[in-house]
């Protein structure tokens, strides 16, 4: 229901095409006339808090326009306004470009050219007399002073309301949908004003208009974010439009657990009724993909759902957790986001690096622990397999980045360039956190890559080590700048080993972003979406969809001494018991009437469609044909695999089963986020399997598992309910059953239609997808 | 079991491929502004010359220049008034009154595989690397922008490339959708077309299976998805099931398949295209472009070459080779005979006003001959052509130094080129994609050169 804020979106761009950005409030500023110009005509124009507040208003400085790192007709000032000292000097001192004419206002640039007296690329973007136009024409006109030193500053930005749910007053009527925000400027001075009118509104997910004044007008159910932005300051506004009307009941079981209780106080004041549970087929094949990363056996299928006992499915949570493929399909989501490939790694290192998670996840190493001793690690990347974390990132910034993001949810990366346009973090934190990376260094023991032009390849030892001095420069000054965490007020002392003390900073229970994005990583590693969405894009204008509830895994996460069960801090295994055993985890993916449009509330399970190595190796267990990937013996599972070969290999090229994974969104592990693996659909994917080899091939196979099923159920109505069972965990029915038996006793060949019989169950919804 | 499978494949045909649910949200995220502009051109030939065709000994000679600067070939008068090129190229001389030259186009790249990189996207790479790591990061080819802003509607694949993947040590990046999302890649093919078996592999069955045994196993699958209905509320399952319907009609349309079937061509006109890997798949490419594909690639090489009368134009003379002798019995022959070829197949069949042919390579060469009588990378200034799809005929854009070591006049950015393809495509350059991290780029940044146009 409610998607993420887009960054950079220009104010109201959402939801129109066909219309270039810079030409978009146009609609909106025709209609916003003098609503303030005049109200302060007394108080002299203050560059920094009037013009600068107008500039942004008309759209000037956003990066679809002059605010791009190229400007826009030979005219560039900062993004969004963040350099007001930078944007004065481009508007004042460049005199032969006429900007700013101070003995005829009214001829100037700024004033001609967004109200199209000239023309103008950006179209209209105010009409002469608006309130902007009449800002920027008394600045001009008084001489385009910059503020004295002492002058007053914004401080703070009071916006309300922060939060509503507004109810429709009838069953598809918009009316009621509708709120007026207001924005109140704070000064240095003490004094408030109301900024409403001057401030940028901003929706995350285009389901209502928003006027230049801030009065907002829903036009579908479903949940949205404004923002509103006044020159530096930015504040999220959550708003739900509720179906409303007579027609909702609400009529939820009785929470399983506090997690439920979470969810379902925010469904209920949605008006959203959760689906059902998921029936015991659905949910033991669900809870064998989402832990395990493969599909039950039939017959452990069959026992399972049979079974009468009531605490069944707390029973198989338990013993799943417990299992040794559950380690290996951790190892695996952790290997994307540690960049374990071979080509910088090489062959040792990923089978190390990757040897070293799977340990941790089966020994349920707390998490905490695991990132701690990443963060620190040195040596060699031959015996201290976490050091292969920086052997990975070579240089400091990839190394900050990667952090930042796997372990601070904080997506950095456009603070590189310039301030971040939706998140706290400027150009200063973006190099201070560089720096604490920077003296990370190797000495390279042997090299014995094949291609000597490629920088990027090692083969052989390396020691990672803390060098005495450190190169990450600010480029902006040529400087490194002093080393200090992200967002954290002090520098580190020159003295203290930067990577053992920020093991120690960011590891800490009390580190609030740390244990959010642990919390809400694992989430989503089993519910298919973050609470915080994307999973590791935490900023104040993405906020979670329930807060109650992340702060409740972060509890769970920090303090072992408030459940049963007794577990240290950061235990997966508890985490993920306490999730596998709500209600919300079990509910059905069918929507209800009410839940429908809702994706972010976890009212009913998300659809998604597997992993490549789910679908290969399941279809290789139903099968029973072994897969062969290059470079490896006949055997290993997909999701055993520890590194993704990116070293050229003529002695060995890529078989069908890699390319089956590389076509299914396997990542080449090269970025430090979960982005890089697609969940999409292909074309190329169905070509894959409808006339592909690998697929064909492994049907065809001679001794595979349909060659020992038809031996072992001669009767047809068996050997289809075996292998409904075995494809797809539960029995045809029967139309199912039927048909597919007739299918097979008018074939002429009983193998061949047994073979397009278990395509069709490998092609099915059910296989593909998890529901 | 399929009711109505004409009704279902028109109505598949109506946003084709990018239009399918999955990829919906994906492309309303990607167009927030769609630009568009009149188009000259309904589809694109971009014809890559990879390795670095040598400027002075093509497009762009100077007869008047220093010994050890002009070209050891001669120079002829062409049918364009005024303008000259390389004598090794008399076919192509003679269709010169239909191109357009762009004689000053630049950027600073000096490795292959970033200049490649920079030629396939239009996006300057972070750094000039040698071995350039193909990330997500990385902008997405010319043809994925096309198959994501707009796409071909009628069935047809939007963006096809063949018949070569190319690298230099490492797979050059540019060549795939990217951040845009697989959805978006290429229709890849790395078979030869010159091969008398050629085929779409896509489109060839595994031996024994055939078309009815596929039509079978599509029933049962639907008998099982009805069961589950998932399709009722599942936008990931009405993607796949669309996509299914898109491969079997695929493989089912003698559209597709006749369209990629040359051996329908008469011998003659295989003939004229040059029976080479190159010749053959410019002819396969005016078939595509003729039955509705939108953005083609076609590949001159798999790798640099410049050694041997193999691979591509990357002629330095390494191992006491030469430069010379290798253009004149390899790259320019088929050159000769392959481009002027396509100009005129399309041209007779009125096709090449609404066909932008793009011919160039990552970089031009050095000047000056080097010690081995041949030629370095040259990146500073070098000559793009380009042919029909609304480019002016008979032209010269930009005129470089005397040496053709500089622009002189009109300099060209890559981006500029990139945005002027857009731009003759009718997609505003301006228009923003967004990258994995949600970041808003535009597709291209550089300045539309509009004297190119007609």
């Amino acid at each position: 229901m409610r998607s993420t804020l887009q960054s950079h979106s220009p104010p109201s761009q959402r939801g129109l095409t066909a219309r270039r950005a810079c030409q978009f409030s146009v609609v909106f500023l025709a209609a916003v006339v003098l609503i303030c110009g005049t109200s302060h005509a007394n108080e002299k124009i203050s560059f920094r808090n009037d013009v600068m507040a107008a500039l942004s208003k008309a759209g000037c400085n956003l990066g679809t326009c002059h605010g791009n790192a190229r400007g826009k007709g030979g005219f560039q000032i900062s993004l969004r306004g963040q350099d007001p000292a930078r944007d004065y000097i481009v508007l004042t001192r460049d005199w032969l470009t006429r900007r700013t004419n101070p003995s005829q206002p009214d001829q100037s640039l700024l004033l001609l050219k967004p109200t199209m007296q000239v023309a103008h690329e950006g179209g209209r973007r105010f009409d002469v007399g608006s309130a902007e136009y009449q800002i920027l024409r008394d600045w001009i006109a008084s001489g385009t002073p910059d503020d004295p030193a002492d002058a007053k500053k914004m401080v703070d930005l009071i916006v309300s309301p922060r939060e509503e749910f507004l109810s429709a007053t009838s069953e598809g009527n918009s009316k009621g949908w509708q709120v007026q925000l207001s924005a109140t400027a704070v000064y240095s001075d003490g004094s408030k004003r109301d900024v409403t009118p001057r401030a940028v509104y901003e929706i995350s997910n285009p389901i209502a208009e928003i006027s230049p004044g801030g009065s907002v007008r829903g036009q579908q159910v479903g949940e949205t974010t404004v923002l509103v932005r006044y020159l530096h300051q930015q504040v999220p506004v959550r708003l739900a439009f509720l179906r409303g009307g007579q027609g909702f009941a609400w009529n939820a079981p009785a929470p399983a657990n506090a997690i439920d209780t979470r969810v379902y106080a925010k469904l209920q004041r949605l008006q959203i009724n959760p689906s059902p549970l998921s029936d015991d087929a659905t949910f033991i094949r669900r809870l064998y993909q989402d832990l395990l990363g493969i599909p039950p056996t039939a017959d452990v299928a069959r026992k399972f759902v049979a079974d009468s006992s009531p605490s069944k499915r707390s029973h198989l949570v338990d013993e799943l957790l417990e299992r040794p493929e559950f380690a290996d399909w951790w190892a695996l989501k952790w290997a994307d986001l540690l960049r374990i490939e071979e080509k910088t790694l090489d062959r040792k290192g990923v089978e190390n690096f990757h040897g070293w998670l799977r340990d941790a996840f089966a020994t349920n190493k707390p998490l905490d622990q695991i990132v701690r001793e990443i963060i620190s690690a040195r040596g060699s990347t031959y015996e201290v397999p976490p050091a292969n974390f920086y052997r990975a990132l070579r240089d400091p910034f990839e190394r900050s980045e990667a952090a930042g993001q796997l372990f601070l949810g904080a997506r950095l990366q456009c603070a590189k360039c310039h301030n971040h346009p939706f998140d706290r973090w400027t150009q200063d934190d973006y190099y201070s956190w560089g720096s604490v990376f920077a003296r990370v260094d190797y000495k390279i023991l042997e090299n014995n890559r094949r291609d000597t032009n490629d920088k990027h390849e090692f083969d052989g030892e390396q020691i990672v080590f803390l060098g005495a001095k450190g190169d990450a420069k600010d480029p902006r000054t040529d400087a490194t700048r002093p080393a200090q965490f992200l967002g954290a007020k002090d520098q580190i002392g020159a003295k203290v080993d930067p990577l053992n003390e920020l093991a120690k900073w960011l590891t800490s229970p009390q580190n609030d972003r740390f244990v959010k994005l642990l919390a809400n990583r694992t989430w989503q590693q089993v519910m298919g979406r973050g609470i915080v969405d994307p999973v590791d894009d935490f900023r104040a204008t993405n906020p979670p969809a329930n807060p109650e509830l992340l702060e409740l895994l972060c509890q769970e996460l920090r303090s072992p001494g408030n459940s049963a069960d007794s577990h240290v801090a950061f235990d997966l295994r508890h985490l993920l018991r306490l999730i596998l055993n709500s209600n919300t985890y079990q509910t059905a993916s069918a929507p209800n009437a009410t839940n429908r449009e809702d994706e972010a509330n976890f009212s009913h399970a998300l659809v998604r469609r597997h992993t490549a190595e789910q679908l290969l190796d399941a279809t290789s267990l139903v099968l029973d044909v072994p897969l062969k990937f290059s470079g490896y013996p006949t055997g290993p599972r997909a999701t055993q695999l520890p590194a993704t070969r990116l070293v050229r290999r003529r002695e060995s090229p890529s078989t069908t089963a890699d390319q089956f994974l590389a076509v299914f969104g396997k990542p080449p592990r090269l970025q430090s986020c979960d982005c890089e693996r697609s969940d999409e659909t292909t074309l190329t994917q169905t070509f894959q399997l409808v006339s592909g080899s690998l697929v064909n091939q492994m049907l065809a196979e001679k001794d595979n598992r349909i060659e020992a099923l038809m031996r072992s159920h001669p009767e047809t109505p068996a050997l289809v309910t075996e292998l409904f069972w075995t494809a797809l965990t539960r029995a045809p029915t029967t139309d199912e059953l039927t048909q597919t038996c007739q299918y097979i006793e008018a074939a002429k060949s009983r193998r061949i239609a047994v073979e397009d019989v278990v395509w069709g169950l490998l092609n099915s919804h059910e296989f593909l997808l998890r529901r | 079991m399929n009711a109505n499978p004409i009704s279902r494949r028109r109505a598949l045909s109506v946003g084709g491929l990018g239009m399918l649910g999955v990829t919906m949200p994906k492309l309303l995220q990607a167009g927030d502004v769609i630009g568009t502009r009149p188009a000259h051109a309904k589809s694109v030939i971009f014809l890559y010359q990879f390795g670095g065709p040598s400027h002075l000994d093509t497009f762009d000679p100077k007869p008047d220049a220093a010994a050890g600067v002009r070209s050891h070939f001669g120079v002829i008068d062409t049918a364009a008034p005024g303008i000259r090129i390389c004598d090794q190229l008399p076919k192509m001389a003679a269709v010169m009154n239909e191109v357009s030259l762009v004689r000053t186009v630049y950027h600073t790249m000096k490795n292959h595989n970033s200049a490649s990189y920079y030629a396939l996207t239009g996006h300057a790479p972070p750094l000039d690397d040698i071995r350039l790591r193909d990330t997500l990061d990385l902008f997405p080819a010319y043809g994925s922008v096309v198959d994501t802003l707009a796409p071909v509607s009628d069935g047809m694949p939007s963006f096809v490339a063949f018949p070569h993947i190319i690298r230099d040590g490492e797979v050059t990046p540019g060549q795939h959708a990217s951040f845009l999302g697989k959805a978006h890649d290429p229709l890849l093919i790395t078979s030869d077309p010159n091969d008398a078996s050629f085929s779409l592999p896509e489109l060839s069955l595994p031996s024994g299976l055939t078309t009815q045994r596929l039509q079978d196993r599509r029933s049962i699958q639907q008998l099982v998805n009805s069961q589950a209905r998932m399709l009722d509320h599942s936008v990931a399952a009405r993607g796949l099931d669309a996509y299914y319907e898109k491969s079997l009609t695929m493989l089912n349309s003698s559209r597709v398949r006749e369209a990629f079937n040359l051996s329908a061509e008469p011998q003659s006109v295989r003939d004229r295209y040059g029976r080479t890997t190159y010749g053959q798949s410019c002819l396969l490419a005016r078939r595509l472009v003729e039955s509705g594909v939108k953005f083609v690639n076609v590949y001159f090489a798999n790798n640099i070459g410049g050694r041997t009368t193999n691979g591509g134009w990357d002629t330095h003379g390494f191992d006491n080779t030469r430069m010379y002798p290798i253009l004149r019995d390899y790259q320019l022959p088929i050159t000769d005979q392959t481009l002027p070829t396509l100009i005129l197949d399309l041209k007779e069949r009125g096709l090449l006003d609404e066909t932008l042919i793009v011919w160039m390579g990552e970089f031009g060469r050095t000047p000056k001959i080097n010690d081995n009588i041949s030629r370095d990378h040259w990146p500073q200034c070098y000559t793009v052509l380009l042919a029909g799809g609304g480019a002016k005929k008979g032209f010269v854009y930009g005129t470089s130094d005397k040496q053709a070591a500089y622009p002189d006049k009109d300099p060209v950015l890559l981006d500029d080129l990139a945005a002027t393809v857009f731009a003759l495509l009718g997609i505003d350059p301006h228009t923003e994609v967004r990258d994995k991290l949600n970041r808003p780029l535009p597709v291209s940044a550089g300045k539309i050169v509009t004297p190119l146009m007609s």
